[in-house]
Protein backbone atom coordinates (compact mmCIF):
# COMPACT_ATOMS: atom_id res chain seq x y z
CA UNK A 1 0.00 0.00 0.00
CA UNK A 2 2.82 2.37 0.88
CA UNK A 3 4.41 1.68 -2.51
CA UNK A 4 1.14 2.50 -4.30
CA UNK A 5 0.73 5.74 -2.34
CA UNK A 6 4.36 6.64 -3.05
CA UNK A 7 3.76 6.09 -6.76
CA UNK A 8 0.63 8.25 -6.79
CA UNK A 9 2.16 11.05 -4.74
CA UNK A 10 5.40 11.03 -6.77
CA UNK A 11 3.37 11.25 -9.99
CA UNK A 12 1.43 14.13 -8.46
CA UNK A 13 4.62 15.99 -7.58
CA UNK A 14 6.05 15.47 -11.08
CA UNK A 15 2.78 16.75 -12.56
CA UNK A 16 2.78 19.85 -10.36
CA UNK A 17 6.33 20.69 -11.44
CA UNK A 18 5.81 19.98 -15.16
CA UNK A 19 2.32 21.49 -15.66
CA UNK A 20 3.52 25.09 -15.95
CA UNK A 21 6.30 24.12 -18.32
CA UNK A 22 3.84 22.26 -20.54
CA UNK A 23 1.41 25.20 -20.61
CA UNK A 24 4.18 27.49 -21.85
CA UNK A 25 5.47 24.93 -24.34
CA UNK A 26 1.97 24.33 -25.71
CA UNK A 27 1.14 27.95 -26.40
CA UNK A 28 4.54 29.56 -27.00
CA UNK A 29 6.28 26.58 -28.63
CA UNK A 30 9.40 27.22 -26.56
CA UNK A 31 10.86 25.43 -23.57
CA UNK A 32 11.24 27.87 -20.71
CA UNK A 33 14.55 26.84 -19.17
CA UNK A 34 14.05 29.41 -16.43
CA UNK A 35 11.28 27.12 -15.10
CA UNK A 36 13.62 25.61 -12.50
CA UNK A 37 14.58 29.10 -11.36
CA UNK A 38 10.93 30.10 -10.88
CA UNK A 39 10.47 26.94 -8.86
CA UNK A 40 13.44 27.97 -6.69
CA UNK A 41 11.97 31.46 -6.26
CA UNK A 42 8.77 29.84 -5.01
CA UNK A 43 10.68 27.65 -2.56
CA UNK A 44 12.44 30.74 -1.19
CA UNK A 45 9.04 32.38 -0.69
CA UNK A 46 8.38 29.46 1.68
CA UNK A 47 11.81 30.07 3.32
CA UNK A 48 10.98 33.76 3.84
CA UNK A 49 7.58 33.07 5.38
CA UNK A 50 9.19 30.46 7.65
CA UNK A 51 11.98 32.80 8.74
CA UNK A 52 9.55 35.66 9.35
CA UNK A 53 7.34 33.35 11.37
CA UNK A 54 4.35 33.92 9.09
CA UNK A 55 1.62 31.42 8.39
CA UNK A 56 3.23 28.96 5.93
CA UNK A 57 0.09 29.00 3.73
CA UNK A 58 0.86 32.65 2.97
CA UNK A 59 3.76 31.42 0.81
CA UNK A 60 1.35 29.95 -1.77
CA UNK A 61 -0.29 33.18 -3.02
CA UNK A 62 2.98 35.09 -2.50
CA UNK A 63 4.89 32.65 -4.72
CA UNK A 64 2.21 32.50 -7.39
CA UNK A 65 1.91 36.27 -7.66
CA UNK A 66 5.68 36.84 -7.58
CA UNK A 67 6.26 34.06 -10.13
CA UNK A 68 3.53 35.40 -12.43
CA UNK A 69 4.89 38.96 -12.23
CA UNK A 70 8.47 37.88 -12.92
CA UNK A 71 7.18 35.60 -15.68
CA UNK A 72 5.29 38.50 -17.23
CA UNK A 73 8.42 40.66 -17.24
CA UNK A 74 10.42 37.78 -18.73
CA UNK A 75 7.91 37.22 -21.52
CA UNK A 76 7.66 40.91 -22.37
CA UNK A 77 11.33 41.83 -22.35
CA UNK A 78 13.27 38.60 -22.99
CA UNK A 79 11.11 36.00 -24.70
CA UNK A 80 8.83 38.12 -26.93
CA UNK A 81 11.64 39.55 -29.08
CA UNK A 82 12.88 35.99 -29.63
CA UNK A 83 9.66 34.24 -30.72
CA UNK A 84 10.97 33.81 -34.25
CA UNK A 85 14.27 32.46 -32.89
CA UNK A 86 13.21 29.62 -30.55
CA UNK A 87 16.76 28.35 -30.02
CA UNK A 88 17.84 31.81 -28.88
CA UNK A 89 14.79 31.94 -26.61
CA UNK A 90 15.86 28.67 -25.00
CA UNK A 91 19.38 30.01 -24.46
CA UNK A 92 18.02 33.28 -23.08
CA UNK A 93 15.77 31.53 -20.56
CA UNK A 94 18.63 29.20 -19.61
CA UNK A 95 20.82 32.25 -18.99
CA UNK A 96 18.04 33.92 -17.04
CA UNK A 97 17.80 30.84 -14.84
CA UNK A 98 21.52 31.14 -14.04
CA UNK A 99 21.16 34.84 -13.25
CA UNK A 100 18.21 34.19 -10.91
CA UNK A 101 20.18 31.40 -9.19
CA UNK A 102 23.11 33.77 -8.62
CA UNK A 103 20.85 36.54 -7.33
CA UNK A 104 19.27 34.11 -4.87
CA UNK A 105 22.79 33.06 -3.78
CA UNK A 106 23.76 36.71 -3.25
CA UNK A 107 20.68 37.34 -1.13
CA UNK A 108 20.35 34.09 0.83
CA UNK A 109 23.80 32.51 0.52
CA UNK A 110 24.61 28.95 -0.50
CA UNK A 111 23.33 27.42 2.74
CA UNK A 112 20.58 24.88 2.67
CA UNK A 113 17.28 26.07 4.14
CA UNK A 114 14.34 24.19 5.54
CA UNK A 115 10.75 25.32 5.66
CA UNK A 116 7.71 24.70 7.80
CA UNK A 117 5.37 22.12 6.30
CA UNK A 118 1.97 23.40 5.28
CA UNK A 119 0.53 20.47 7.20
CA UNK A 120 2.10 17.80 9.36
CA UNK A 121 1.44 14.32 10.64
CA UNK A 122 0.19 11.14 9.09
CA UNK A 123 -3.16 9.81 8.05
CA UNK A 124 -4.43 6.24 7.98
CA UNK A 125 -5.13 4.97 4.45
CA UNK A 126 -6.60 1.46 4.43
CA UNK A 127 -4.54 0.49 7.44
CA UNK A 128 -1.37 2.19 6.25
CA UNK A 129 -0.05 5.26 8.00
CA UNK A 130 0.99 7.76 5.34
CA UNK A 131 2.29 11.34 5.18
CA UNK A 132 -0.61 13.77 5.26
CA UNK A 133 1.46 16.27 3.27
CA UNK A 134 2.20 13.87 0.38
CA UNK A 135 -1.53 13.15 0.12
CA UNK A 136 -2.12 16.88 0.08
CA UNK A 137 0.29 17.04 -2.89
CA UNK A 138 -1.98 14.56 -4.71
CA UNK A 139 -4.97 16.80 -4.05
CA UNK A 140 -2.98 19.82 -5.22
CA UNK A 141 -2.07 18.02 -8.46
CA UNK A 142 -5.72 17.10 -9.01
CA UNK A 143 -6.74 20.70 -8.36
CA UNK A 144 -4.13 21.97 -10.84
CA UNK A 145 -5.17 19.40 -13.44
CA UNK A 146 -8.87 20.16 -13.04
CA UNK A 147 -8.09 23.88 -12.97
CA UNK A 148 -6.32 23.62 -16.31
CA UNK A 149 -9.14 21.47 -17.71
CA UNK A 150 -11.67 24.11 -16.66
CA UNK A 151 -9.48 26.94 -17.96
CA UNK A 152 -9.02 25.27 -21.35
CA UNK A 153 -12.56 23.99 -21.86
CA UNK A 154 -14.62 26.44 -19.85
CA UNK A 155 -13.22 29.90 -20.48
CA UNK A 156 -12.63 32.23 -23.42
CA UNK A 157 -8.95 32.51 -22.52
CA UNK A 158 -8.68 28.72 -22.62
CA UNK A 159 -10.42 28.53 -25.97
CA UNK A 160 -8.09 31.20 -27.34
CA UNK A 161 -5.10 29.32 -25.92
CA UNK A 162 -6.28 26.12 -27.61
CA UNK A 163 -6.64 28.02 -30.88
CA UNK A 164 -3.09 29.37 -30.55
CA UNK A 165 -1.78 25.89 -29.72
CA UNK A 166 -3.51 24.32 -32.74
CA UNK A 167 -2.94 26.97 -35.37
CA UNK A 168 -1.49 30.32 -34.35
CA UNK A 169 -1.62 31.82 -37.84
CA UNK A 170 -5.36 31.15 -38.07
CA UNK A 171 -5.91 32.40 -34.52
CA UNK A 172 -4.28 35.70 -35.48
CA UNK A 173 -6.28 35.90 -38.69
CA UNK A 174 -9.50 35.51 -36.69
CA UNK A 175 -8.60 38.43 -34.48
CA UNK A 176 -7.32 36.62 -31.40
CA UNK A 177 -4.73 38.78 -29.68
CA UNK A 178 -2.05 36.11 -29.62
CA UNK A 179 0.40 38.37 -27.77
CA UNK A 180 -2.01 38.63 -24.82
CA UNK A 181 -2.61 34.88 -24.86
CA UNK A 182 1.15 34.24 -24.82
CA UNK A 183 1.69 36.73 -21.97
CA UNK A 184 -1.15 35.29 -19.88
CA UNK A 185 0.10 31.75 -20.46
CA UNK A 186 3.70 32.61 -19.58
CA UNK A 187 2.55 34.35 -16.39
CA UNK A 188 0.39 31.37 -15.43
CA UNK A 189 3.20 28.91 -16.21
CA UNK A 190 5.79 30.85 -14.19
CA UNK A 191 3.31 31.34 -11.33
CA UNK A 192 2.62 27.64 -11.31
CA UNK A 193 6.34 26.84 -11.23
CA UNK A 194 6.75 29.08 -8.17
CA UNK A 195 3.73 27.43 -6.58
CA UNK A 196 5.36 24.05 -7.17
CA UNK A 197 8.45 25.37 -5.37
CA UNK A 198 6.39 26.15 -2.25
CA UNK A 199 4.78 22.72 -2.32
CA UNK A 200 8.13 20.96 -2.80
CA UNK A 201 10.03 22.94 -0.17
CA UNK A 202 8.86 20.98 2.91
CA UNK A 203 9.69 17.66 1.20
CA UNK A 204 13.24 18.58 0.29
CA UNK A 205 15.94 21.03 1.24
CA UNK A 206 15.96 24.47 -0.34
CA UNK A 207 19.11 25.79 -2.02
CA UNK A 208 19.78 28.12 -4.98
CA UNK A 209 20.22 25.22 -7.41
CA UNK A 210 17.31 23.06 -6.27
CA UNK A 211 15.37 23.78 -9.47
CA UNK A 212 17.91 22.24 -11.85
CA UNK A 213 17.11 18.53 -11.34
CA UNK A 214 13.39 19.24 -11.28
CA UNK A 215 13.74 21.18 -14.54
CA UNK A 216 15.47 18.22 -16.18
CA UNK A 217 12.72 15.78 -15.24
CA UNK A 218 9.93 18.21 -16.15
CA UNK A 219 11.58 18.99 -19.49
CA UNK A 220 11.79 15.32 -20.42
CA UNK A 221 8.19 14.69 -19.36
CA UNK A 222 6.94 17.61 -21.46
CA UNK A 223 8.91 16.37 -24.47
CA UNK A 224 7.17 13.03 -24.11
CA UNK A 225 3.68 14.45 -23.44
CA UNK A 226 3.67 17.07 -26.19
CA UNK A 227 0.95 19.63 -25.54
CA UNK A 228 -1.58 17.43 -23.76
CA UNK A 229 -2.21 17.66 -20.01
CA UNK A 230 -3.83 14.22 -20.12
CA UNK A 231 -0.70 12.75 -21.71
CA UNK A 232 1.41 14.55 -19.10
CA UNK A 233 -0.63 13.01 -16.29
CA UNK A 234 -0.22 9.51 -17.78
CA UNK A 235 3.53 10.06 -18.33
CA UNK A 236 3.95 11.27 -14.74
CA UNK A 237 2.10 8.23 -13.43
CA UNK A 238 4.06 5.67 -15.48
CA UNK A 239 7.52 7.19 -15.15
CA UNK A 240 6.87 8.25 -11.55
CA UNK A 241 5.97 4.63 -10.79
CA UNK A 242 9.21 3.47 -12.37
CA UNK A 243 11.15 6.03 -10.32
CA UNK A 244 9.58 4.84 -7.07
CA UNK A 245 10.16 1.16 -7.90
CA UNK A 246 13.80 1.74 -8.86
CA UNK A 247 14.41 3.93 -5.79
CA UNK A 248 12.78 1.41 -3.46
CA UNK A 249 14.23 -1.84 -4.79
CA UNK A 250 17.51 -0.81 -6.45
CA UNK A 251 18.98 2.52 -5.51
CA UNK A 252 17.65 6.01 -4.79
CA UNK A 253 20.47 7.41 -6.93
CA UNK A 254 19.35 5.34 -9.92
CA UNK A 255 15.77 6.32 -9.10
CA UNK A 256 16.74 9.96 -9.47
CA UNK A 257 17.64 9.47 -13.11
CA UNK A 258 14.89 6.99 -13.99
CA UNK A 259 12.39 9.53 -15.33
CA UNK A 260 14.95 11.20 -17.59
CA UNK A 261 16.31 7.90 -18.91
CA UNK A 262 12.86 6.39 -19.62
CA UNK A 263 11.70 9.59 -21.29
CA UNK A 264 14.80 9.60 -23.49
CA UNK A 265 14.17 5.96 -24.48
CA UNK A 266 10.49 6.72 -25.20
CA UNK A 267 11.43 9.70 -27.35
CA UNK A 268 13.89 7.52 -29.26
CA UNK A 269 11.46 4.65 -29.88
CA UNK A 270 7.96 6.19 -29.98
CA UNK A 271 8.25 9.99 -29.90
CA UNK A 272 4.51 10.64 -30.42
CA UNK A 273 3.16 7.72 -28.46
CA UNK A 274 1.98 9.57 -25.36
CA UNK A 275 0.58 12.53 -27.23
CA UNK A 276 -1.41 10.20 -29.50
CA UNK A 277 -2.60 8.07 -26.60
CA UNK B 1 -24.30 50.09 -53.10
CA UNK B 2 -22.67 53.52 -52.93
CA UNK B 3 -19.75 55.06 -54.82
CA UNK B 4 -17.84 55.70 -51.60
CA UNK B 5 -14.81 53.44 -51.21
CA UNK B 6 -15.17 50.98 -48.36
CA UNK B 7 -11.68 49.63 -48.98
CA UNK B 8 -8.93 51.58 -50.68
CA UNK B 9 -5.50 50.16 -51.50
CA UNK B 10 -3.02 52.85 -52.47
CA UNK B 11 0.05 51.51 -54.25
CA UNK B 12 0.64 48.71 -51.77
CA UNK B 13 3.60 46.36 -52.01
CA UNK B 14 4.27 43.44 -49.71
CA UNK B 15 5.82 40.02 -49.66
CA UNK B 16 8.01 37.59 -47.80
CA UNK B 17 11.54 38.53 -46.75
CA UNK B 18 13.21 40.74 -49.32
CA UNK B 19 10.92 39.68 -52.17
CA UNK B 20 7.76 41.66 -52.91
CA UNK B 21 4.92 39.42 -54.10
CA UNK B 22 2.50 42.34 -54.41
CA UNK B 23 3.76 45.26 -56.47
CA UNK B 24 2.16 48.69 -56.07
CA UNK B 25 -1.45 47.56 -56.21
CA UNK B 26 -4.04 50.30 -56.24
CA UNK B 27 -7.62 49.15 -55.89
CA UNK B 28 -10.90 50.60 -54.70
CA UNK B 29 -13.79 48.47 -53.46
CA UNK B 30 -17.04 50.39 -53.12
CA UNK B 31 -19.30 50.16 -50.14
CA UNK B 32 -21.81 47.32 -50.47
CA UNK B 33 -20.39 45.79 -53.64
CA UNK B 34 -19.04 42.34 -54.36
CA UNK B 35 -15.62 42.71 -55.93
CA UNK B 36 -14.02 39.62 -57.50
CA UNK B 37 -10.25 39.50 -57.61
CA UNK B 38 -9.12 36.73 -59.90
CA UNK B 39 -5.81 35.29 -60.93
CA UNK B 40 -3.90 32.09 -61.37
CA UNK B 41 -2.04 30.31 -58.58
CA UNK B 42 0.97 32.16 -57.23
CA UNK B 43 -0.07 35.59 -58.50
CA UNK B 44 -0.35 37.07 -55.02
CA UNK B 45 -4.09 36.93 -54.29
CA UNK B 46 -3.78 35.41 -50.81
CA UNK B 47 -0.81 37.65 -50.01
CA UNK B 48 -2.94 40.67 -50.91
CA UNK B 49 -5.70 39.65 -48.50
CA UNK B 50 -3.19 38.96 -45.74
CA UNK B 51 -1.60 42.37 -46.36
CA UNK B 52 -4.96 44.10 -45.97
CA UNK B 53 -5.49 42.31 -42.64
CA UNK B 54 -2.03 43.22 -41.38
CA UNK B 55 -0.90 39.61 -41.31
CA UNK B 56 1.90 40.57 -43.73
CA UNK B 57 3.59 43.94 -43.40
CA UNK B 58 3.40 46.42 -46.24
CA UNK B 59 6.71 47.52 -47.72
CA UNK B 60 5.06 50.43 -49.56
CA UNK B 61 1.68 52.11 -49.86
CA UNK B 62 -1.30 52.27 -47.55
CA UNK B 63 -4.66 50.64 -46.87
CA UNK B 64 -7.73 52.61 -45.85
CA UNK B 65 -11.14 51.42 -44.68
CA UNK B 66 -13.89 54.04 -44.76
CA UNK B 67 -11.20 56.55 -45.75
CA UNK B 68 -9.26 55.94 -42.53
CA UNK B 69 -5.79 54.45 -42.73
CA UNK B 70 -5.46 51.10 -40.99
CA UNK B 71 -1.66 51.04 -41.24
CA UNK B 72 0.05 49.46 -38.25
CA UNK B 73 -3.15 48.17 -36.66
CA UNK B 74 -3.13 44.65 -35.33
CA UNK B 75 -5.34 41.99 -36.99
CA UNK B 76 -7.31 41.70 -33.73
CA UNK B 77 -8.17 45.42 -33.92
CA UNK B 78 -9.20 45.19 -37.58
CA UNK B 79 -11.43 42.18 -36.98
CA UNK B 80 -13.01 43.98 -34.02
CA UNK B 81 -13.70 46.94 -36.35
CA UNK B 82 -15.87 44.74 -38.55
CA UNK B 83 -13.56 43.07 -41.06
CA UNK B 84 -14.40 39.41 -41.59
CA UNK B 85 -11.99 36.92 -43.09
CA UNK B 86 -12.55 33.48 -44.59
CA UNK B 87 -9.05 32.10 -45.19
CA UNK B 88 -8.06 29.41 -47.65
CA UNK B 89 -5.03 27.90 -45.93
CA UNK B 90 -5.71 25.69 -42.86
CA UNK B 91 -8.96 27.56 -42.35
CA UNK B 92 -10.49 25.61 -39.44
CA UNK B 93 -9.46 24.33 -36.04
CA UNK B 94 -9.96 20.71 -37.00
CA UNK B 95 -9.95 19.31 -33.46
CA UNK B 96 -12.39 21.87 -32.09
CA UNK B 97 -16.16 21.52 -32.32
CA UNK B 98 -18.34 23.51 -34.70
CA UNK B 99 -19.53 25.48 -31.67
CA UNK B 100 -15.99 26.44 -30.62
CA UNK B 101 -14.98 27.33 -34.18
CA UNK B 102 -17.95 29.70 -34.29
CA UNK B 103 -17.19 31.08 -30.81
CA UNK B 104 -13.69 32.00 -31.91
CA UNK B 105 -15.14 34.54 -34.33
CA UNK B 106 -16.30 36.66 -31.38
CA UNK B 107 -14.32 38.22 -28.57
CA UNK B 108 -16.94 37.34 -25.95
CA UNK B 109 -19.89 34.98 -25.62
CA UNK B 110 -22.37 37.77 -24.92
CA UNK B 111 -23.53 38.05 -28.52
CA UNK B 112 -22.92 34.40 -29.34
CA UNK B 113 -26.54 33.22 -29.37
CA UNK B 114 -27.72 36.00 -31.68
CA UNK B 115 -24.76 35.58 -34.03
CA UNK B 116 -25.27 31.82 -34.16
CA UNK B 117 -28.97 32.19 -34.95
CA UNK B 118 -28.06 34.50 -37.82
CA UNK B 119 -25.70 32.02 -39.46
CA UNK B 120 -28.06 29.07 -38.79
CA UNK B 121 -30.44 30.90 -41.13
CA UNK B 122 -27.91 30.34 -43.90
CA UNK B 123 -26.56 26.95 -42.85
CA UNK B 124 -29.13 25.08 -40.70
CA UNK B 125 -26.99 21.91 -40.45
CA UNK B 126 -24.60 23.74 -38.10
CA UNK B 127 -27.26 23.99 -35.38
CA UNK B 128 -27.84 20.25 -35.33
CA UNK B 129 -24.16 19.31 -35.19
CA UNK B 130 -22.66 21.87 -32.84
CA UNK B 131 -20.64 19.30 -30.89
CA UNK B 132 -19.16 17.65 -33.98
CA UNK B 133 -15.46 18.27 -34.60
CA UNK B 134 -14.83 20.52 -37.56
CA UNK B 135 -12.30 18.09 -39.00
CA UNK B 136 -14.98 15.43 -39.42
CA UNK B 137 -17.18 17.58 -41.68
CA UNK B 138 -17.22 17.03 -45.45
CA UNK B 139 -15.27 19.45 -47.65
CA UNK B 140 -18.40 21.41 -48.56
CA UNK B 141 -19.60 21.58 -44.95
CA UNK B 142 -16.19 22.82 -43.86
CA UNK B 143 -16.36 25.63 -46.41
CA UNK B 144 -19.82 26.57 -45.16
CA UNK B 145 -18.51 26.60 -41.59
CA UNK B 146 -15.63 28.87 -42.65
CA UNK B 147 -18.09 31.29 -44.22
CA UNK B 148 -20.49 31.04 -41.27
CA UNK B 149 -17.65 31.89 -38.87
CA UNK B 150 -16.70 34.91 -40.96
CA UNK B 151 -20.33 36.08 -40.92
CA UNK B 152 -20.71 35.70 -37.13
CA UNK B 153 -19.42 39.22 -36.56
CA UNK B 154 -21.83 40.63 -39.16
CA UNK B 155 -18.83 42.21 -40.86
CA UNK B 156 -18.97 45.43 -42.81
CA UNK B 157 -16.12 44.23 -45.01
CA UNK B 158 -15.66 40.56 -45.81
CA UNK B 159 -12.46 39.14 -47.30
CA UNK B 160 -12.92 35.68 -48.81
CA UNK B 161 -10.09 33.52 -50.12
CA UNK B 162 -11.01 30.89 -52.72
CA UNK B 163 -14.06 29.59 -50.89
CA UNK B 164 -15.29 27.59 -53.91
CA UNK B 165 -12.12 25.56 -54.39
CA UNK B 166 -12.88 21.84 -54.80
CA UNK B 167 -16.61 22.16 -54.13
CA UNK B 168 -19.48 20.58 -56.00
CA UNK B 169 -21.73 22.99 -57.95
CA UNK B 170 -24.66 22.77 -55.52
CA UNK B 171 -22.49 23.96 -52.62
CA UNK B 172 -20.95 26.71 -54.75
CA UNK B 173 -24.45 27.83 -55.67
CA UNK B 174 -25.48 27.86 -51.99
CA UNK B 175 -22.46 29.97 -51.07
CA UNK B 176 -23.18 32.35 -53.94
CA UNK B 177 -26.73 32.83 -52.65
CA UNK B 178 -25.47 33.55 -49.13
CA UNK B 179 -22.95 36.14 -50.33
CA UNK B 180 -25.50 37.88 -52.55
CA UNK B 181 -27.95 37.98 -49.66
CA UNK B 182 -25.33 39.38 -47.26
CA UNK B 183 -24.38 42.15 -49.67
CA UNK B 184 -27.98 43.02 -50.52
CA UNK B 185 -29.58 42.81 -47.07
CA UNK B 186 -26.76 43.93 -44.79
CA UNK B 187 -24.76 46.12 -47.14
CA UNK B 188 -21.70 43.94 -46.59
CA UNK B 189 -18.80 44.82 -48.85
CA UNK B 190 -17.17 41.66 -50.17
CA UNK B 191 -13.71 41.23 -51.65
CA UNK B 192 -13.81 37.79 -53.20
CA UNK B 193 -10.54 36.21 -54.24
CA UNK B 194 -11.29 33.41 -56.70
CA UNK B 195 -10.04 31.17 -59.47
CA UNK B 196 -13.54 29.92 -60.29
CA UNK B 197 -14.56 32.47 -62.90
CA UNK B 198 -18.14 31.27 -63.30
CA UNK B 199 -18.81 31.51 -59.58
CA UNK B 200 -17.04 34.85 -59.14
CA UNK B 201 -18.64 36.52 -62.14
CA UNK B 202 -22.08 35.17 -61.23
CA UNK B 203 -22.18 37.39 -58.15
CA UNK B 204 -19.59 40.16 -58.66
CA UNK B 205 -20.47 43.78 -59.34
CA UNK B 206 -16.91 44.50 -60.47
CA UNK B 207 -13.78 42.46 -61.04
CA UNK B 208 -10.03 42.71 -61.40
CA UNK B 209 -7.30 40.32 -62.54
CA UNK B 210 -4.11 40.04 -60.53
CA UNK B 211 -1.07 38.95 -62.51
CA UNK B 212 2.43 38.69 -61.04
CA UNK B 213 1.40 40.79 -58.07
CA UNK B 214 -0.06 43.68 -60.07
CA UNK B 215 -3.53 44.57 -61.33
CA UNK B 216 -3.63 43.54 -64.99
CA UNK B 217 -7.17 44.68 -65.76
CA UNK B 218 -10.36 45.67 -63.96
CA UNK B 219 -13.87 46.63 -64.92
CA UNK B 220 -17.55 46.50 -64.07
CA UNK B 221 -19.04 43.03 -64.52
CA UNK B 222 -20.73 42.71 -67.92
CA UNK B 223 -21.39 40.32 -70.80
CA UNK B 224 -17.80 40.35 -72.06
CA UNK B 225 -16.18 40.01 -68.63
CA UNK B 226 -15.64 36.26 -68.84
CA UNK B 227 -13.76 36.38 -72.13
CA UNK B 228 -11.66 39.33 -70.98
CA UNK B 229 -10.72 37.65 -67.72
CA UNK B 230 -9.89 34.43 -69.58
CA UNK B 231 -7.59 36.33 -71.90
CA UNK B 232 -5.70 37.76 -68.96
CA UNK B 233 -5.40 34.38 -67.30
CA UNK B 234 -3.69 32.87 -70.34
CA UNK B 235 0.07 32.66 -69.93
Amino acid sequence: MTLLLDIISTAAILFIVAAGLLAIFGVLKIINFAHGAWLTVGAYCAVVTTELGLNPWFALPLAFILGALLGGLTERFIVRPLYRRPLDAILATWGLGIVIGQLITLWFGRDVHFTTALMQGTVDVLGTSYSFYRLFAVLAALAIGLGFAFLLDGTRLGLSAQAVIMNEALARALGIDTEKVRLATFMAGAGLAALAGVLLAPMTSVDPNMGVPWLTGAFMLVMVAGTSFGALAVACLLFGAAQVVVSTFLSPILGGITVAVLCAITLRIRPKWFARA
Amino acid sequence: MSDAAKLQLNGISSGYGAVDVINEVTLSVRSGEIFALMGKNGMGKTTLLKSILGLIKLTRGSVAVDEKSIAGRKPSELIACGIGYAPQEQPLFQDLSIRDNLRLALTSDRKLAAAQERVYGYFPFLKERLSQKAGTLSGGEQKMLILARALMLQPKLLLIDEISEGLQPSVVSKIADVLKHEAASNGTTILLVEQNLDFALSIADRWAVLKLGAIDDQDTNGPDSRSRVLQHLKI
